[in-house]
């Protein structure tokens, strides 16, 4: 196959993933001419859902580098009551048919389904104690996002396009079998509310960067995995999957994960700002002052060293009239022992949930032990005490970078350890 | 959404979005618009020009009533902390959309909530954008931003109010705290818009002074209190960069201050219109006998009586007392011409200004 041959029939499958249209999907599945997905063994997964550190690509670093493509599967269950066997049976061989048919590592699908509290709400028990899984609710003073309480949601992710669309199809029940393997589809229990898509990774933002909300000069470096310019998601900056798992109880090996979609505006971010003001409101003012961060900041190595900045947020309000997104969040995102709360696992979107429109924007899950953390975090990156502190910074202005993305959704799961994924009880045995 | 961006996009969809309208973009009144003028004073001037504002409409939710205005795309100054620059006009801007949010019950302005547009053309997304806040001598204080839309027709404008964070005291206490989101539908034409007054200025251009406020009967003015409507005992005024702050006594805090004493309150307005100063960063120095019995910041507050202001709580004040008050940071609103070089602004310097206490 020509070089330029395989160039196009990437750009295809990128902007299936991107698209989500049938026609794009069936023209990506008609070229199967690569190396094979990897099947899988159903007893040779992890105890956790959310175990993909080890099955991910790293960088250099060490840093992870998530799957290149992903899909989120929004569920309302049939029943309205408890579930039955018959709806736990035909869930299980749903997932199980993807267990055999995927490796579960970045080349093959990983995937994970989590449980939203409206879910939980069918059965007359509560979750138990340890399980702060709250409704989702408004994070910010000026943000009033619909919230997303569908009863579950299935995450699929893959650096193969073509995997996470014939797995996405055949649950949806677009066709019979994903990688060789029947699969029943979903729908046989769940109606797929709302279905969403992603990608992450140098290259896949600045493709397609013709979404609304990028400016018309082509502002998204190639080396970008974000939309936004830049690398996120810094070992050192990132909790660990032991650190956000939940360890008592019959959900333990499971974790909460909340997840947003926020839209994203850059025209000003790119076209107003030159890369040293960006820095500083991803980042921090010493970040830009030190000259920190050179171009997308893969120079940071395993580490965004916004720590030794963390400090000085008000000071720099005060003397530089900006502050940083990273450092604003930093705040919250440490427990007394100094380690990171919350694992973050974003991806960017041409999705504009509820119309056609290629629109930028971000799907935000994050794992943590309880949501709490998460709201906590979230909270500290509104910056209300800095607008008190000085005029400059305002609600959205110069604060961070609240000014270019607008929330739009949330909803908040419980990922429940994989020996109780399918429809559990509040108190699984 | 700019409109190249729509039409890539519109192709990229395969025609599934309606290009209709879109041939008809072309703005002939920005290359009308008089240049900066020059030798501009260092204080409040006559600008080139004045252009009028059409109302869209209003729609109220929660505390709130939103007010949407629209004229001519304009120029206008940014002010982030110290740096003040020049937003110039851009081809591809259609219109200067400007909004007010105002308490519905007591119709007092509020400065400080924050506010974002979303812009919507049959369903699609054209524009979302968080906007400025903005001083300009007819409307004073408002929430402001050019934009460029998809031709003529009917738009849904969405406007976003932010919660304030800003102290309240009074009647307002607890209150203007959450969120709200209101629609309001805005039908565009070009006819319509070149309807809109622009006038031009002769002689009086460069030269001290401000064109007068407009009156709008569907929306409330963003004036601050005359000086002898402020509650409390005035102890007296003084200008720096044409800001011209009036200083009350009052002898208790308004409900929501914390502490006990004397409240010193600043109200900070337009030397000639007497238009809302907000978002000051203020501190003062109260010296009695060469020494200070206070020296700290006078926090932005909204009070229904006071309006918004600077306030403080001292021990006590007496006769010969002098407060020295200065500016830290200046006002953080956008300037339409005319306000750039003063309060701050192009030429900065807000000097210190001192008031003795009768
Ligand atoms: C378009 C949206 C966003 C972009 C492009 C973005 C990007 C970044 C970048 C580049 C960093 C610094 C590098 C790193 O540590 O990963 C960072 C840090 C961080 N961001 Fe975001 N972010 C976005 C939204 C959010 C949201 C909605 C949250 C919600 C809580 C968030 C939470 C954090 C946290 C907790 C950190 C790490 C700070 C620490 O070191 O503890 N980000 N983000």
């Amino acid at each position: 196959m020509s070089i330029d041959g395989d160039r196009s029939r990437r750009a295809v499958l990128k902007a299936a993933v991107a698209l989500g249209g049938a026609s794009a999907l069936s023209a990506c599945l008609d070229r199967t001419d690569d190396d094979p997905v990897p099947t899988g063994d159903p007893a040779a997964k992890p105890p956790r859902q959310h175990a993909w550190r080890e099955y991910v690509r790293h960088d250099d670093h060490g840093n992870s580098r998530l799957p290149a493509h992903q899909v989120l599967l929004y569920l309302d269950f049939d029943v309205g009551g408890p579930p039955t066997d018959a709806d736990r049976d035909a869930l299980a061989a749903s997932l199980a048919a993807l267990d055999r048919a995927y490796a579960w590592r970045h080349e093959g699908l990983l995937h994970s389904i989590a449980y939203s509290p409206a879910y939980f709400d069918r059965f007359d028990t509560p979750l138990p104690e340890g399980i702060d899984l709250p409704e989702p609710t408004a994070l910010s003073p000026f943000e009033s996002p619909t919230f997303d309480r569908q009863d579950a949601v299935l995450h699929l992710a893959s650096d193969r396009a073509d995997a996470v669309l014939e797995a996405d199809r055949a649950l949806r029940g677009e066709r019979e079998a994903a990688n060789g393997v029947s699969v029943p589809s979903l729908t046989e229990v769940a109606t797929v509310d709302s279905r969403r898509t992603g990608f992450v990774g140098a290259g896949l933002p600045a493709a397609n960067q013709d979404a609304a909300g990028i400016p018309d000069s082509k502002p998204v470096p190639e080396a970008s995995p974000l939309f936004m310019g830049f690398e996120a998601g810094f070992r050192g900056n990132q909790a660990t999957e032991d650190y956000v798992t939940v360890d008592t109880g019959p959900f333990a090996g499971g974790t909460t994960k909340v997840i947003a979609n926020l839209r994203q505006r850059l025209a000003d971010w790119y076209d107003e700002q030159s890369h040293e003001e960006r820095v500083m409101e991803m980042f921090s003012p010493g970040h830009a002052e030190n000259g920190l961060v050179e171009g997308v900041g893969d120079n940071l190595g395993s580490s965004s060293g916004i720590d030794r900045f963390v400090d000085s947020v008000v000071d720099d309000a005060r003397e530089h009239g900006r502050v940083g997104h990273a450092q604003k969040a930093a705040r919250a995102n440490r427990d007394a022992d100094g380690n990171v709360r919350l694992l973050r696992r974003h991806f960017e979107s041409t999705d504009d949930i509820g119309s056609d429109q290629r629109v930028a924007s971000l799907h935000f899950p994050s794992l943590q032990r309880r949501i709490s953390a998460f709201e906590a975090v979230r909270r500290a990156m509104n910056g209300t005490d800095l607008t008190e502190a000085t005029p400059a910074i305002r609600q959205r202005v110069n604060n961070g970078i609240l000014e270019y993305i607008f929330v739009r959704r949330r909803g908040n799961f419980l990922v429940p350890p994989r020996r109780h994924r399918v429809l559990p009880t509040p108190r699984p045995e | 959404m700019k409109r190249r961006e729509l039409l890539r996009t519109g192709a990229a969809l395969s025609g599934a979005l309606t290009l209709a309208g879109c041939s008809s973009l072309i703005e002939t009144r920005a290359a009308g618009v008089p240049p900066v003028p020059e030798n501009r004073p260092d204080g409040v001037y006559y600008p080139s020009h004045v252009e009028g504002m059409e109302m869209v409409g209003t729609a109220s939710s929660g505390d709130y009533t939103v007010g949407l205005m629209y004229s001519y795309p304009h120029r206008f100054w940014n002010v982030n902390g110290e740096s003040v620059a020049l937003t110039e006009i851009d081809a591809d801007d259609a219109v200067h959309l400007m909004a007010s949010v105002w308490d519905t019950d007591t119709e007092a302005i509020l400065p400080d909530t924050g506010l974002s547009a979303e812009i919507y053309r049959e369903g699609s997304l054209v524009s979302q954008e968080a906007i400025y806040p903005m001083l300009s001598q007819p409307m004073g204080f408002h929430y402001g931003a050019n934009f460029g839309l998809d031709g003529e027709g009917e738009y849904t404008v969405r406007l976003s109010v932010g919660a304030m964070s800003t102290r309240r005291t009074g009647a307002f206490e607890g209150r203007f705290a959450d969120p709200t989101t209101v629609e309001i539908p805005f039908e565009y034409s070009e006819a319509a818009k070149e309807d809109i007054a622009f006038r031009t200025l002769d002689d009086q251009v460069s030269t001290p002074g401000a064109v007068d406020a407009m009156a709008m009967t569907a929306l409330p003015d963003a004036v601050a209190p005359a000086e002898s409507a402020l509650p409390g005992r005035v102890l007296g005024s003084a200008t720096s960069d044409d800001a011209r702050l009036i200083v009350t006594a009052l002898d208790t805090p308004p409900a929501g201050v914390d502490g006990d004493g004397t409240y010193l309150a600043v109200s900070a307005r337009t030397r000639y219109n007497r238009m809302v100063i907000p978002a000051m960063g203020l501190s003062g120095r109260l010296a009695r006998n060469g020494e200070a019995v206070y020296d700290g910041a006078f926090e932005r507050t909204l009070d229904p009586d006071l309006g918004y202001h600077y306030g403080a709580v001292v021990d006590d004040i007496a006769s010969g007392d002098e407060l020295t008050l200065s500016v830290t940071v200046q006002p953080q609103t956008a300037r339409h011409e005319g306000y750039e070089t003063a309060f701050g602004g192009l030429m900065g310097g807000m000097p210190d200004v001192t008031v003795a206490v009768p």
